[in-house]
């Protein structure tokens, strides 16, 4: 049981950070950014750069983030705020357009090869029958921090003020004198720097690959659509729904449906299992979770 | 009265004339090998291994009274590149019978272009099951997944585990393996509880593996390419999985690019580099290339050469259909260096000798 806990945070630790960043974005630029996911690329492979350069975890993830958030800004402004004028639908083609460039790019420049991190192995902890890699509890302990860290940003902060100002009445504040396309700004650039952590985490286990942003598309967006698109903690919530969801499917014991004592759904299913929750939840709630709380913000 | 001669009296006699006539005149048969590309370090050692052969040779006095010869010609580790070779030997060069490749991607469309023009085929480095379907006139002096597969079972029960855990990857190799694997392992008394043929590529394979551990085998037997080893010794480490022994199916493979410290005590198995009567080879190679054999490759390579001079020899003629048919003969019962060679019906070596092996600080050894 406690193991099921901790693959599901594990899981959710993975997909909470971009799902946040994704539904922020979407919450002011009514657009959904399919590039964002690409920025955890991004991320993870700027953190292996610095340290493959000679600096450690801590300079390459705080690099890679500040990197990471500089090209988030410069995209939104150089090409999804103009695509924007045109509509929406033509930004999300867009961001399509800049997500193959970015796999593009990081192919080009770090070849298909997995590259992983220069890290010290350490034994993994034993809490119980459950276990545990110390970078994994590492990676858990920050989702969290940040996720706290954020919410404090979003309601205690003039910051969080403007960005539930605009995102609930764009006219209506930019009318009041807020500083839409900086705040603009400022969240493309919170954004890419979350997509960014959170692929430097995901990459601390399984290595920088170049299908670490496309593996992440369906269950991120899975879980900010969950948690009501444009609501950033919903999209929390909805990546530990899913996170759960999954977790639930590989590791219940089915055995009794083909009559062996132990047996598990397969692995390579696990994708229709999210999207069975997801279109449930579509069907029934078609804005999410927390509808209410979003048009309320 | 009409004199008559039957033909298979009269053409030896032929050819003996046309052989004093013309003395100088090499023996030659081809070879494709990766020289370069991804497997060009296996390319060269199968290249080593080719040259020792030949100098035995010549030094031996040749082949049929003549100069033998290997015509060598490069990949690149790509199909298309082979098959032009191929197409040159067999059209320009017109040698009776060529030896190739290493991947079995490869190997495969060779030895179905050469059995096609009914050249005879010698496979010195695939492993592929599929190598069997190839056609009549194509051999293989290595020996195939099957073989392996059965090594290793065997190797696993004697050690005293009852119940495995399978890991391969989802291809042809690896339903292979892990189908030839469950039924030998389960003739010998053990039991495979679980069988993970995973998707090859993926960035994670800790689901499986947790999935795997549930059943509690007592010991994991795996068959995985680099990269995709390394993240499954990963993730079963994070796991603590490592406190059960590994068993890795060409151990080298499996174990590249994993870290030492994670890979350290793992057995597992290597095809053989050499047989009982292969320390002459071991001590020429030594002798010529001053380092000890590189790879197994080399071994089989050369194995290869000196089986197809036999046939040669055999046959009293580099006519492609006598080269075949002598084949078939020789293959029975050949001494190699890598062990005694003998064709199955299928022309595939029957008995591969295999090693068991231990992994310790990056070093793959008896």
């Amino acid at each position: 049981m406690l193991q099921f806990v901790l693959d599901t945070l594990l899981r959710t630790a993975d997909l909470a950070l971009v799902a946040l960043g994704l539904s922020m974005v979407y919450g002011l630029a009514r657009f959904p950014n399919v590039a964002h996911v690409q920025y955890a690329l991004v991320g993870a492979y700027a953190a292996y750069a610095v340290q493959a350069m000679g600096g450690n975890l801590a300079a390459g993830v705080l690099l890679s983030c500040l990197a990471t958030g500089a090209l988030a800004v410069l995209l939104g402004m150089a090409v999804f705020d103009r695509l924007l004028r045109a509509g929406p639908a033509y930004a999300m083609i867009g961001s399509l357009a800049v997500s193959m460039l970015l796999i593009a790019l990081v192919l080009g420049l770090a070849g298909s090869a997995p590259r992983s991190y220069p890290l010290a192995i350490a034994a993994p902890m034993a809490l119980g029958r459950a276990r545990i890699a110390p970078l994994q509890l590492a990676a858990i302990a920050a989702s969290a921090a940040i996720v706290g860290l954020y919410a404090l940003m979003l309601f205690r902060s003039r910051l969080g003020r403007a960005l539930r100002a605009i995102a609930s009445n764009r006219a209506l504040a930019s009318a009041c004198g807020l500083n839409v396309a900086a705040c603009t700004a400022a969240t493309h650039f919170l954004s890419g720097m979350l997509a960014a952590f959170g692929g430097a985490m995901l990459a601390m286990n399984t290595g920088a690959h170049v299908n670490l942003g496309n593996d992440l598309l369906l269950p991120v967006f899975a879980a900010a659509v969950l948690g009501g698109l444009g609501n950033p903690l919903g999209a929390v919530f909805g990546a530990l729904l899913i996170a759960a969801t999954e977790t639930a499917f590989t590791s219940v014991n089915v055995g009794w449906l083909w009559g062996e004592p132990v047996g598990f759904l397969p692995v390579g299913y696990i994708g229709a299992a999210s999207f069975a929750i997801l279109l449930l939840a579509l069907v029934l709630r078609p804005h999410g979770l927390f509808d209410r709380e979003v048009r309320r913000v | 009265m009409a004199f008559h001669v039957p033909r298979s009296l009269l053409l030896p006699l032929l050819f003996a004339g046309a052989v004093a006539g013309a003395q100088a005149q090499p023996v030659r048969i081809g070879a494709i090998l990766p020289l370069t590309g991804a497997s060009a370090s296996i390319g060269e050692d199968q290249r080593r291994g080719i040259e020792l052969a030949v100098e035995q040779l010549n030094a031996a006095g040749g082949v049929l009274g003549r100069p033998f010869a290997v015509l060598i010609e490069d990949s690149g580790g790509r199909a298309p590149t082979a098959l032009d070779a191929a197409r040159k030997l067999a059209s320009v060069d017109r040698v009776p019978l060529v030896l190739g490749e290493y991947s079995s991607g490869i190997s495969i469309p060779v030895g179905q272009y050469l059995v096609k023009e009914g050249i005879t085929h010698v496979n010195i480095g695939s492993s592929s099951p599929k190598m069997r379907e190839i056609g009549a006139t194509s051999f293989s002096v290595i020996g195939l997944d099957d073989v392996s597969a059965k090594f290793a079972a065997e190797d696993v029960r004697a050690a005293g585990h009852a119940r495995a855990a399978f890991i391969a990857p989802n291809s042809a190799y690896g339903q292979g393996v892990a189908a030839e694997f469950k039924k030998n392992f389960e003739a010998a008394g053990g039991k495979v509880v679980a069988e993970l043929l995973y998707t090859p590529g993926q960035s994670t394979y800790r689901r499986e593996l947790q999935q795997t551990a549930r059943l509690q085998p007592d010991v994991y037997v795996y068959s995985a390419y680099g990269q995709e080893a390394a993240v499954i010794n990963r993730e079963a480490y994070d796991l603590a999985l490592n406190k059960t022994p590994w068993y890795g199916i060409y151990l080298t493979m499996c174990t590249t690019d994993t870290p030492a410290q994670i890979a350290n005590g793992q057995l597992g198995m290597e095809v053989g580099d050499i047989g009982p009567k292969g320390e002459g080879y071991r001590q020429a190679y030594r002798q010529k290339y001053q380092e000890d054999l590189k790879s197994a490759y080399g071994s089989y390579a050369y194995d290869g050469v000196m089986l197809a001079a036999a046939a040669i020899a055999r046959a009293g003629s580099a006519e492609p259909a006598g080269v075949l048919a002598a084949m078939a003969e020789v293959g029975k019962d050949f001494e190699a260096a890598t062990g005694p060679i003998a064709f199955d019906a299928d022309g595939q070596r029957a008995v591969q000798p295999y090693n068991r092996v231990r992994y310790q600080d990056g070093v793959v050894a008896r």
